[in-house]
């Protein structure tokens, strides 16, 4: 008999709305709240052996003695399988329903699989994490498509819990988490790649091996108009910071941003600022901070009137940007634009490393 | 991130070696840097003409703020790096 452990949310657990999202981790035997209609679509081959849920709120309030509490109960039922949700759009319960399968998929090697809508921020986290023992399946929006969800919820975990092989994600239907594999293929990479290239000169439709991220347009902002007179300020991702490192950044996958005064610096000495960043060699850097934040230039330009008086912002905003990952990333940069538009600058002079 | 400045309005002058990366990523206005550990200036440089060379790449990029541009645009400073 197959055993599966059921993870949901308090309200999915039959035990209140929002007014008990602060419910701390419990568990309940066998199948309760929406894990029956998650029984149902089991069959007589799995069972629930029991339905682990926990508050919203709580959950993300509490995380770490949450995401404990979660381990422990499921290490003592023992399952072959772990399904989270489904959370469709909603946001806490989706990310919880992620942060713990990864949890339990790294810490307990238990395979697990939730759903949600694709839209759902809990997808962000989802293809953060790539955790090669963690797959979620797209979901309709609202509970309309519960049904549907249960159904491809259950036999997906039968599968799980058979050590099936899963294939890559637009063949099974999960959605995709960036994983690449390798794959044997008894034809040569050089035959392939022709073959490709013909189909596409005769506007064939082909199929890559290598996807790559699609990145969506940003529209232009206009141009400046004078930028002698329009508020400037430096942004940069090379890690140039003050020395010792205040804030302790990492050498890699920072997720929050500084910005450090430099309202009465002329220039940046070595020995004062360092580089933090684990992703190029920072000896240039450490040797002439200017490589990655351009004061000494600046302050030249601002003499001559290229930059009028006052006109450059007195902090620069730094990250040391290493093995960032684009949806960090973003909300980073969506927090800085904001900073930035308090204090009406108008204008950035982005370094990248 | 650069993207997300543009997107809240602010115009974004992106210094960087790896500028096919910001064109493939879709930044706007970019600036070719020198190279990856030392985008605004170049070490092998005699101090002068390294301060220089760095002036060149910010008085580019204050340029490329000014310009109106319709999608990924390369812009380059006039010196190029001795190294």
């Amino acid at each position: 008999m197959i055993k599966i452990v059921h993870v949901l949310n308090q309200f999915f657990a039959g035990l209140g709305g929002e007014d008990r999202a602060d419910l701390p981790v419990g568990k309940l035997d066998g199948s309760a709240g929406a894990a029956r209609a998650l029984e149902t679509k089991l069959g007589a081959a799995a069972k629930i052996v029991c339905t682990v849920y926990v508050g919203d709120n709580y959950f993300h309030e509490h995380k770490s003695e949450a995401i404990k509490a979660i381990l422990d109960a499921v290490r003592v039922a023992a399952p072959d399988v772990v399904v989270a949700g489904p959370a469709f759009n909603s946001g806490r319960y989706g990310l919880s329903c992620v942060e713990i399968c990864d949890a339990v998929a790294n810490q307990l090697s238990i395979p697990c699989v939730t759903a949600m809508h694709d839209e759902n921020p809990g997808v962000g986290a989802y293809r953060e994490f790539a955790n090669s023992g963690l797959y979620c399946l797209p979901t309709a929006e609202t509970t309309v498509g519960m049904a549907d969800a249960m159904t491809r919820l259950a036999s997906f975990a039968l599968r799980l819990a058979r050590r099936d092989d899963i294939g890559p994600a637009f063949k099974e239907g999960y959605l995709s988490r960036g994983i690449r594999r390798i794959e044997k293929s008894d034809r040569r990479g050089a035959t392939r790649a022709i073959e490709m290239l013909l189909k596409k000169i005769h506007n064939e439709p082909f199929e890559t091996e290598l996807p790559m991220e699609v990145w969506d347009d940003a529209k232009p902002a206009p141009p400046l108009d004078q930028v002698k007179n329009r508020n400037i300020a430096v942004v940069t991702t090379s890690g140039v910071v003050p020395w010792g490192n205040p804030d302790k950044f990492k050498t890699y996958r920072n997720t929050y941003w500084r910005k450090y005064n430099i309202a009465e610096v002329k220039e940046l000495e070595p020995g004062k600022w360092e580089a933090v960043h684990g992703g190029y060699n920072v000896a240039y850097m450490n040797q002439n901070p200017h490589y990655g934040v351009p004061l000494d230039a600046l302050r030249a330009l601002e003499q001559e009137g290229t930059i009028g008086p006052g006109k450059l912002y007195p902090a620069y905003y730094v990250i040391p940007g290493n093995q960032g990952s684009p949806t960090v990333m973003r909300r980073m940069g969506q927090e800085i634009a904001a900073d930035l538009k308090k204090d009406n600058v108008e204008g950035v002079l982005f370094v990248a490393t | 991130m650069s993207k997300e400045l543009e997107k809240a309005g602010l115009p974004v002058a992106l210094i960087s070696a790896m500028f096919p990366v910001a064109q493939q990523v879709r930044a706007n206005r970019i600036v070719k840097g020198v190279s990856i550990p030392h985008p605004c200036g170049d070490p092998s440089l005699p101090k002068e003409l390294d301060t220089r060379l760095r002036q060149e790449i910010i008085r580019t990029a204050l340029k490329a703020l000014e310009t109106e541009v319709e999608g990924p645009t390369l812009f380059s400073p006039p010196i190029a790096s001795g190294g």
